[in-house]
């Protein structure tokens, strides 16, 4: 079992999962926080949701369209996107529309084949929440996230694209 | 008859199994007859055991070029054994010899586009 | 030209050192080959037969002096003393280690050289007409909005793992020397009758497997609304394209699936839903960018040269490279020069390190320190004076950079082919020196007049097969090289994917064939018919006779 790293206020660390990554073929866990596969929680999820005070995700596969949640998303405490093969960037777009399409507050959490060679990728999309396969330390991690000190397009995070910093430079130089 | 070949992870050079060892040139590759389908199977095997020294170990079969000695079946290891057809001087044909001049036979010369009834491949 | 500044140059040194530190541990066995490969990938770095292969990004194909005589330096020191250039402007040193790879991107970074995204599943080195800057016929500067891209698309994190590999191409004249139909995005530079710069966007052309001359999905985009406009067509991309196949991965597969119109309308929705404001680079930084290209400090010169017109007199060598090798300038008093890097017999597009430090000098010395690449394989200096040419000429020509064939018969297009390529079914490199020894008599090849052919050792078609007035393509037929040959293709402004002439030849019977084929075209020419007119003119039957009659 990966462990969990979070992302929080900049700084990375080991969290505790609290969550139950629940199965499609297991029964759902009387207590606890869970989650479910899209389909799942497509038929199951608005009852569990009302019925107790246990915190509810969603697993989004490539395939599946987060616009799919669209209406579900102020309740749900994680958006686990997978990836099946790190290769699959499909969970990037899927992350970035969450936050800067859906304003998705909540924990954007990558599952899956998830190395710490993504982890400046999936930062600047919006993932906030790693579970990463390689045995990534937070300090490993923090390290992969943050090894360049420039980037040159806009994503989720509000870092100063290149063109930004060249203007800053311009106006200090007035 | 069969040769184990590979890349070598840290420079790239294709290198041959020799009783436990890779090696730089295909005349000092090991040789297996049809009945080392184990032996070959096991130097395959300890290829795939060393992923920072090898990268995608895999037998080749070889043939024997008339009175000069063996060559690689195909065409692809013919020039993985030798270097590219179009630098004579460049890759392992520049030491020359005996058994660069038995797979240069074995495609009528590298250079030559006369022979192609002589280039088979794996 | 662009000059790199900090910003450039600190991400190139992280870069470097991320590279490094995945390199040590690859070797230290913290990541297996297949979690390496595609690291590796995206730096460049290729296993190819014999070594490593490094892919150096030439940045819409344009290099200074410094750039060029540090790639002569990488050719000395870590390879073999020569650099190949590809057909999208990139160059490949064949025989690298890869514990010396970490070194080379550094070298090469201190220079701003790289090879970020020259391979893996990711927006790959964007390609420009290597005239840029120095055609007439040049609506606007296309390394604007290369540079634009390049910027936008460096490691961009959203689309970094697509599908499969993407590459757009950018021309700003009506010639087409950057192959923008085959391309998965094509650019092509207009101005509405308004006089607004836009972009006619052409979207999945390609080549390989299954070729496409790409359809136009937008007519007039608005010039500063690119950046909004690409993020909206890779984001179709990266969730619709296919991932099951990777022969049905890239965009065109996509756009003929759902036809250019869907494709175009599924475009534009995903375009209204972003932020312009925020996925467009603003005026400032267009402006600075704009400004590092336009400061070339031309003279003004007169428009004929008397030096000029009284050594071609005197010199047939001289007059014979330039009216095959020197093009028209914008600026009077000065010329574009082609170095072709296809004499007769050699590699196609093999430059020594020794010619590398020639060419550099002479950029330096008399061309503005201003060299490109082309798609061709050759190399282009686009500011010479004309009073200078005489003496560029003569340079050249000691040191057998001065075949005066472009666009010729002999300035063949090959890829590396099976002699390096571990995809390759076939070699290309012997087939291209076959031919072109077919047809070393240059006043015959003159008499040919334009005629492009282009070789392929395998069916990815880096040698543009499919695009050339005769293509070829190698083929393994029963573990035996074989050749299919195909006619009337064109990766020009009139993009036309070639016909198979019939079945595959042996590699002994390709030079025949293709003096077969160029007799059957002077035979049936009219006026000054170039090959592919006279092609288009009279069908492929005339010449599949000749071919397969003189077979039998």
């Amino acid at each position: 079992m990966p462990k969990l790293i979070k992302l929080i206020d900049g700084a990375t660390q080991f969290a505790e999962n609290t969550f139950v990554n629940v199965a499609d073929e297991d029964a759902i866990p009387d207590v606890g926080d869970v989650i479910l596969s899209l389909t799942r929680f497509q038929a199951e999820g608005d009852a569990l949701l009302s019925s107790n005070s246990r915190r509810v995700g969603v697993r989004i596969e490539p395939a599946e369209e987060v616009e799919a949640l669209a209406y579900d998303l102020p309740r749900l405490s994680v958006v686990a996107l997978a990836f099946p093969k790190y290769r699959d960037g499909r969970a990037y777009t899927s992350a970035r529309l969450l936050r800067e399409r859906f304003k998705y507050q909540g924990e954007i959490r990558a599952v899956g084949d998830v190395l710490q060679e993504q982890a400046g990728f999936m930062v600047r999309v919006g993932f906030d929440a790693f579970e990463p396969n390689d045995g990534a330390t937070p300090e490993a991690w923090a390290k992969a996230a943050n090894r360049f000190r420039h980037v040159y397009q806009r994503a989720v995070d509000a870092r100063p694209i290149a063109a930004d910093e060249r203007a800053q430079q311009k106006e200090g130089a007035l | 008859m069969k040769a184990v070949t590979a890349n070598r992870l840290i420079d790239g050079e294709v290198v041959f199994w020799k009783e436990g060892a890779w090696v730089d040139g295909f005349g000092d590759a090991q040789l297996f007859d049809d009945a080392q389908g184990e032996e070959v199977e096991a130097a395959v095997a300890a290829g795939k055991a060393a992923p920072t020294v090898i990268v995608d170990p895999y037998p080749i079969d070889l043939i024997t070029v008339e009175g000069l000695g063996l060559a690689p079946v195909s065409y692809r290891e013919r020039i993985r054994a030798l270097g590219p057809t179009n630098e004579l001087l460049h890759g392992k044909q520049a030491e020359g010899g005996a058994v660069v001049e038995a797979i240069r036979h074995a495609s009528g010369a590298a250079r030559s586009t006369g022979r192609v009834d002589l280039i088979r491949r794996k | 030209m662009y000059q790199y500044d900090v910003i450039d140059r600190e991400f190139l040194t992280d870069r470097s050192n991320e590279f490094r530190h995945q390199v040590a541990r690859r070797l230290a066995g913290d990541l297996t080959e297949d979690q390496f490969k595609p690291l590796r990938l995206m730096n460049g770095l290729y296993l190819q037969l014999h070594a490593y292969m490094l892919r150096v990004a030439i940045p819409y194909g344009s290099l200074n002096a410094r750039q060029a005589r540090r790639l002569a330096w990488i050719a000395r020191t870590y390879d073999k003393g020569y650099g190949h250039m590809t057909t999208r402007q990139n160059v490949q040193f064949n025989w690298i280690k890869l514990k010396d790879a970490p070194d080379i991107l550094d070298a090469l970074a201190e220079v701003d050289l790289h090879a970020i995204q020259t391979s893996g599943n990711c927006i790959r080195n964007t390609t420009a007409d290597p005239y840029a800057g120095a055609t007439a016929e040049e609506i606007d500067d296309p390394r604007v909005w290369s540079e634009v891209i390049r910027q936008w698309s460096t490691l961009h994190p959203e689309f970094s793992y697509l599908p499969r590999k993407f590459k757009i191409a950018i021309t700003g004249a009506l010639t087409d020397r950057a192959a923008v139909k085959v391309h998965d995005i094509g650019l092509i530079l207009r101005r509405a009758r308004d006089g607004s710069l836009g972009f006619e966007v052409i979207v999945g052309g390609g080549q390989g497997r299954t070729p496409y001359v790409g359809p136009t999905i937008k007519q007039h985009l608005p010039a500063s609304s690119l950046l909004s406009y690409l993020e909206a067509v890779l984001r179709v991309y990266n969730r619709h394209g296919r991932r099951d196949n990777i022969y049905k991965a890239r965009i065109k597969i996509l756009v003929a699936a759902l036809g250019a119109e869907e494709f175009g309308r599924q475009v534009e929705e995903e375009w209204a839903k972003i932020d312009q404001g925020r996925a467009d680079l603003g005026d400032l930084e267009l402006a600075r960018i704009r400004g590092a290209f336009a400061q070339t400090p031309f003279e003004t010169l007169p428009a004929r040269s008397e030096a000029f017109e009284a050594a071609k007199a005197a010199s047939p060598s001289l007059a014979r490279f330039a009216r095959n090798n020197v093009k028209p300038h914008k600026k009077p008093g000065y010329a574009i020069v082609e170095v072709s890097l296809k004499a007769i017999g050699q590699t196609p597009g093999d430059a020594t390190a020794d010619q590398l430090d020639v060419v550099a000098d002479l950029a330096e010395r008399y061309g503005l320190d201003d060299l490109r690449v082309t798609h061709a394989q050759n190399l282009v200096l686009p500011h010479i004076k004309l009073d200078d040419l005489p003496a560029v000429h003569a340079i050249l020509e000691a040191n057998g950079l001065a075949t005066a064939n472009i666009d010729l018969v002999s300035d063949i297009i090959a890829c590396p082919g099976l002699d390096y390529c571990a995809l390759a079914n076939a070699r290309a490199i012997p087939i291209a020196q076959d031919i072109a020894k077919t047809f070393a008599d240059p006043d015959r090849a003159e008499t040919i007049g334009e005629l492009k052919i282009k070789i392929s050792g395998c069916i990815n078609a880096c040698g543009h097969h499919h695009v050339a007035h005769i293509g070829i393509l190698g083929v393994d037929k029963k573990g035996e090289e074989f050749y299919q040959l195909s006619l009337g293709g064109s990766g020009a402004e009139d993009a036309t994917i070639g016909k198979i002439l019939g079945p595959a030849l042996p590699a002994d019977k390709v030079a025949p064939a293709i003096d077969t084929l160029v007799d059957t075209y002077l035979a049936a020419r009219q006026g000054e018919e170039r090959f592919l007119d006279t092609y288009r003119r009279v069908g492929l039957e005339p010449f599949k006779e000749a071919v397969y009659a003189q077979a039998d």
